[in-house]
């Protein structure tokens, strides 16, 4: 047959069906005129349409059912080791469970086997993960790996520790267990999730079915089928997201169901729900006949009745201190909506549970229940997620090294490679964008630096391993402006490294180009250079040109020597480090013109900027389309010389281009559109289009309220901005708003000494100056200038301003003798600094003749007039 | 969720497996929902709980529903994705049960058996080979036809979605379904 024919058949098999059984033989032998063959054809048709089975009648399911169980049902007998399969335990979504006995040893064990192997890489490398986490982790209440293997199809299988027990809410109820006899039991599942968490592992899965009790009343927890190490949770949201619709949703925390990425606080989550079920006998959400949407819905939104309420009786033989009150906060502070305020550990959960069997106090305060609901869910989200992965990775690293140094000490030296993609990770993560992680947030991190330091003090016996983890640590301390513990961390490691490796080992180099790096942030810049020139010289002897530890210590050089305003000799290095890359395109070529393209832009040299930046543009585009946030960062260089050279209406071009591929990919609610917003915003103030920047800070500033809440200090440098407009249009009580709104926010996120709080005070009793309110803006500045003498090294050119504003204040007041030697120090200062057009210097000398003619010393005022004079030529 | 790059939405009517080379990963994270989904079509109906059975549609949204977030390159909407999952789900069965005959044309291996009922169930592997290979002749006959039966069969879309997809009339579907149907029958040797 063909296609026409077909069409021909089809159109008599229809037509005939349009007509009454009876008439369509009759009908079909005329219109197939002489073709026999023709009329057979439609009639078969005909009859098949009557006939109740054809192919497509059959359920898919039972096919499903029939082709993939089948396949797996059948397995060879020999092919396990000295293992033998004796009969089906279970299966789950990626394997199936035997249970074997070994035959040398009469002992039994659990073997799962993936199924369907030969169906995806992805598949294996899942199954491979979770081998390779139980192989990590040795705990009594976690099931041990006893043995690996292949089957000669490519099946992969693996043996663990068999499990005779029943799951733990059944274990309770049948045995009627205490409060506190529950409690235990949960205690001994935390410790377990904690040893987990210890070596960088989130379960992801945890559930009573996953959580045995044998009869001798030990917990075992099982399946780390969708474990995932903490590293790889960093990996992009469908991965999470694809490990979320493996796992239970009644159990699943809201943000798994959401498919964000997932922390320790996820899995604390799940043992709060299962806490809430021994405690209350009954799950905190009926999800049974919901449909996995609905389930959902219900999980993210919906808050739980207090277990206390539920619990038709108290669970169990009465006890004597039981106390609902604490019980529901426990587990209510567990199962928050929002991880940021659950406990930060399992270890904290611990301690509250021990807390509530001595009868003391909780540490989670019930009146943070009542933070529970509404807009708090989606706050802070990006920075505590990213803090407590790193603080828990942090430990995770060094709890493993220690564990595995007391099992195998020289593996861990070994194992250098991973510990560099751990400390990659770590700080990429500290990297991931100037608003990831808060000081307010950090906090918390910042214990587990100190702890992790403490953990690695520990570590004497392996000083290599101890000099990479100051390393890292170090590094981790300098991201969150900690740089005098960097510098003490950065510089014990080189000192360890040089002592042990001889001063011409490249590991020694490494170390040199990352305390070089601190000193650059230090503003030590020749120190900076210095070390980062050693490293490179013991790097050019031992290592290819092309080596990536070269390259980086060369952009480590070009950068030191651009900050420095070295912008020849930088843009000599960096001319070099983008000769050197092979032809074609790449990401770290594109960084490296990138960072060439800064320096010739520092340098003032918009037309060279201007054209690499073009050519970076491009080949980002080709690297990742048109739309990727590497080409936005592009168009906003392109802006910024459109900026310097005053084209207003060009920069704005390009930062609206950046905004809209930022806000298309990042989406309306994240920070770097924020961060689009504020440039273009700028480039609007330029163009005196306050209204329109007022707009878009104002977007930018929900974005960030929104994100972050309202006391993070994103929002209060966008507060920051708003006020300077509201400044500039004497719109005083508006700008007295919003600094007094960046003040307290500085001050609560940076607990009371930081040099922003200065900055905002200065800005606030600038305002109060603009609207002649001259005695509420004296003790700011004077408390500004307090605060930036303890935070800001001597002379610097931010207190100098601050100094001279006071002094205008004074002046005001017709305070001249106080006012006198604020302006004249901080007009010291900047003269040695600024150019001389200065507008801040300008200010200075006007008010100092004024100053001095009123105090009778027309020489002095002569001179600072004299020099106003000169400056104007 | 992260905006994705707008990309040209594939004609409907091309034959080949719509994903573009390259994206290998996608594919392979495609064919993996894709198959947990249907062991899971099939465990529901080995426990023989009909409140469990998924249908096809169901799994698809599940499917979907892991992939939303970054779907295989070209995967533009709900509906065509549908259109790549069917043949997903097709090409997952006809792989097993290929591999399944294979096996069973023996190794020489003792193997163990743990349901008596199921080893001795009919042999819906070769039925399921069948029926992809005639599948096969009606695309050739008409490609239409061929990919509307593989979603509404495989993808468990309605009369509507397909119609939708299709871009044809409900009773176009219809009717090409009812002459599809009889059609297969007539090739299978069955009830012709």
């Amino acid at each position: 047959m063909d296609a026409g024919r077909w069409e021909r058949v089809q159109r008599l098999f229809h037509d005939a069906l349009d007509r009454p059984a009876t008439a369509r033989r009759a009908f079909l032998q005329g219109a197939c005129g002489g073709d026999p063959a023709l009329l057979a054809d439609v009639l078969r048709l005909l009859e098949a349409d009557d006939a109740p089975d054809s192919p497509l009648d059959q359920d898919l399911a039972r096919v499903a059912e029939q082709v993939l169980h089948l396949d797996t049902a059948e397995l060879p007998l020999t092919d396990f080791g000295p293992y033998r399969i004796t009969r089906l335990l279970g299966e789950g979504g990626m394997g199936v469970v035997y249970l074997a006995r070994r035959e040398d040893l009469g002992s039994v064990a659990a073997i799962k086997i993936l199924r369907d192997a030969w169906l995806s890489p992805a598949r294996r490398e899942r199954f491979a993960a979770e081998q390779r986490t139980l192989a990590q982790l040795h705990h009594p209440a976690i099931a041990q790996l006893h043995d690996a293997d292949t089957l000669p199809d490519g099946t992969p299988w693996f043996v663990m520790e068999y499990v005779e027990g029943v799951p733990l809410t059944d274990y309770c109820r049948a045995r009627d267990t205490s409060i506190e006899g529950r409690l235990e039991l949960f205690r001994a599942v935390c410790e377990a999730v904690q040893h987990a968490h210890g070596h960088a592992v989130i379960h992801r899965d945890l559930k009573p079915s996953n959580i045995l009790v044998t009869a001798d009343g030990r917990v075992k927890l099982l399946d780390f089928g969708i474990a995932k190490h903490l590293e790889e949770a960093e990996g992009t949201v469908d991965q999470t997201r694809t490990g979320l619709r493996l796992m239970t949703p009644a159990y699943a925390a809201p943000e798994q169901i959401r498919g964000e990425r997932v922390g320790i606080q996820s899995d604390v989550y799940s043992l709060g729900v299962i806490l809430y079920e021994l405690l209350a006998g009954q799950p905190p959400f009926d999800l049974t006949g919901k449909t996995p949407a609905e389930a959902m819905s219900i999980v993210v939104d919906r808050e739980p009745p207090k277990p206390s309420a539920v619990a038709r009786r108290p669970q169990g033989r009465a006890s004597g201190h039981t106390s609902w009150g604490d019980l529901d906060v426990l587990c209510l502070t567990a199962m928050h909506k929002e991880p940021s305020r659950r406990y930060q550990t399992v270890e904290g959960l611990v301690r509250d549970v021990d807390r509530y069997l001595e009868g003391a106090p909780l540490e989670a305060r019930p009146d943070s229940l009542r933070y529970r609901t509404g807009k708090f869910v989606r706050r802070n989200r990006v920075a505590v997620m990213a803090t407590a992965t790193v603080g828990a990775l942090l430990l995770g690293t060094v709890v493993f090294y220690t564990a595995r140094l007391a099992r195998a000490r020289n593996l861990a030296v070994a194992e250098a490679a991973r510990t560099q993609r751990i400390q990659n990770f770590m700080v990429h993560l500290f990297q991931g964008g100037e608003d990831a992680v808060g000081p307010a947030d950090s906090l918390h991190v910042v214990t587990l630096v100190e702890r992790g330091i403490e953990e690695a003090r520990n570590l004497d016996n392996e000083p290599l391993v101890q000099a990479e983890l100051y390393q890292t640590l170090g590094t981790i301390s300098q991201q969150l402006g900690r740089l005098d513990q960097a510098d003490s961390l950065l510089s014990l490691s080189l000192e360890r490294r040089q002592a042990l490796l001889g001063g011409d080992a490249t590991g020694v180099a490494e170390g040199l180009v990352a305390l070089g790096e601190l000193r650059i942030e230090q503003a030590r810049f020749e120190e900076g250079e210095r070390l980062i020139r050693e490293a490179l010289a013991i790097e050019r002897r031992a290592l290819p040109d092309d080596h990536p530890a070269v390259q980086q210590a060369l952009a480590a050089l070009g950068q030191v020597l651009q900050s420095r305003g070295g912008y020849d000799e930088a843009i000599a290095v960096q001319r070099e480090l983008t000769g050197m890359a092979a032809g074609g395109d790449s990401p770290e070529l594109a960084a490296n013109m990138s960072a060439l393209a800064s320096t010739h832009f520092y340098a003032g040299q918009y037309d060279t900027a201007d054209s690499l930046n073009t050519l970076v543009l491009a080949m980002n585009r080709r690297l990742h389309g048109n739309r990727h946030p590497m080409v936005a960062e592009d168009l906003i260089n392109l802006g910024a010389t459109q900026l310097e050279r005053g084209d207003y209406p060009a920069a704005e071009a390009f930062d609206r281009q950046a905004l809209e591929i930022t806000r298309a990919w990042y989406g309306e609610d994240h920070p770097k559109t924020a961060a689009g917003l504020t440039l273009l915003a700028r480039a609007m103030v330029y163009q005196k289009r306050n209204d329109e920047a007022k707009t878009l800070l104002e977007e930018a500033l929900a974005i960030r309220e929104r994100v972050y809440g309202p006391m993070h200090p994103t929002v209060a440098s966008t507060t920051n901005e708003l006020g300077n407009i509201a400044v500039a249009e004497d719109r005083y009580d508006e700008a007295v708003a919003h600094f007094s709104r960046m003040v307290e926010i500085y001050r609560t996120a940076y607990g009371g000494k930081h040099y922003l709080i200065g900055v905002a005070l200065s800005n606030l009793a600038s305002a109060y100056n603009g609207d002649k309110q001259y005695a509420r803006a004296e003790p700011l500045f004077r408390e500004a200038i307090a605060m930036y003498d303890a935070t800001l090294p001597a002379d610097h050119t931010t207190t100098a301003i601050a100094h001279i504003k006071l002094g205008r204040t004074l002046l005001r007041q017709r305070r001249f003798t106080e006012a006198a030697p604020e302006t004249l120090a901080g007009y010291e200062v900047i003269r040695a600094t600024a150019a001389p057009g200065n507008s801040f210097l300008r200010a200075a000398r006007i008010d100092l003749a004024a100053i001095y003619d009123t105090l009778g010393q027309p020489e002095r005022a002569e001179r600072f007039r004299k020099e106003l004079a000169d400056t104007a030529r | 969720m992260p905006h994705r790059d707008p990309r040209a939405v594939l004609d409907v009517g091309e034959e080949a497996l719509v994903l573009p080379p390259g994206d290998r990963e996608a594919l392979d994270r495609l064919f993996t929902a894709t198959y947990e989904e249907l062991r899971r079509l099939a465990a529901g109906v080995r426990r023989d709980d009909p409140g469990v059975t998924l249908s096809p549609t169901a799994l698809v949204n599940e499917a979907w529903i892991k992939l939303a977030d970054s779907p295989p390159a070209g995967v533009t909407s709900r509906l065509h994705f549908t259109r790549i999952a069917a043949r997903a789900m097709r090409q997952v069965l006809v792989e097993a049960a290929r591999r399944r005959n294979a096996k069973k044309r023996g190794d020489g291996k003792a193997w163990v058996t743990f349901d008596e009922a199921l080893a001795s169930a009919p042999a819906g592997a070769d039925d399921l080979l069948a029926l992809d290979a005639a599948l096969e002749d009606l695309a050739r006959l008409n490609p239409r036809q061929a990919m509307m039966v593989e979603c509404r069969f495989f993808g468990g879309l309605d009369v509507a979605e397909t119609a939708a997809l299709l871009e044809v009339s409900e009773a176009t579907v219809l009717r090409d379904w009812r002459a599809a149907r009889a059609w297969l029958a007539v090739e299978l040797g069955q009830g012709g």
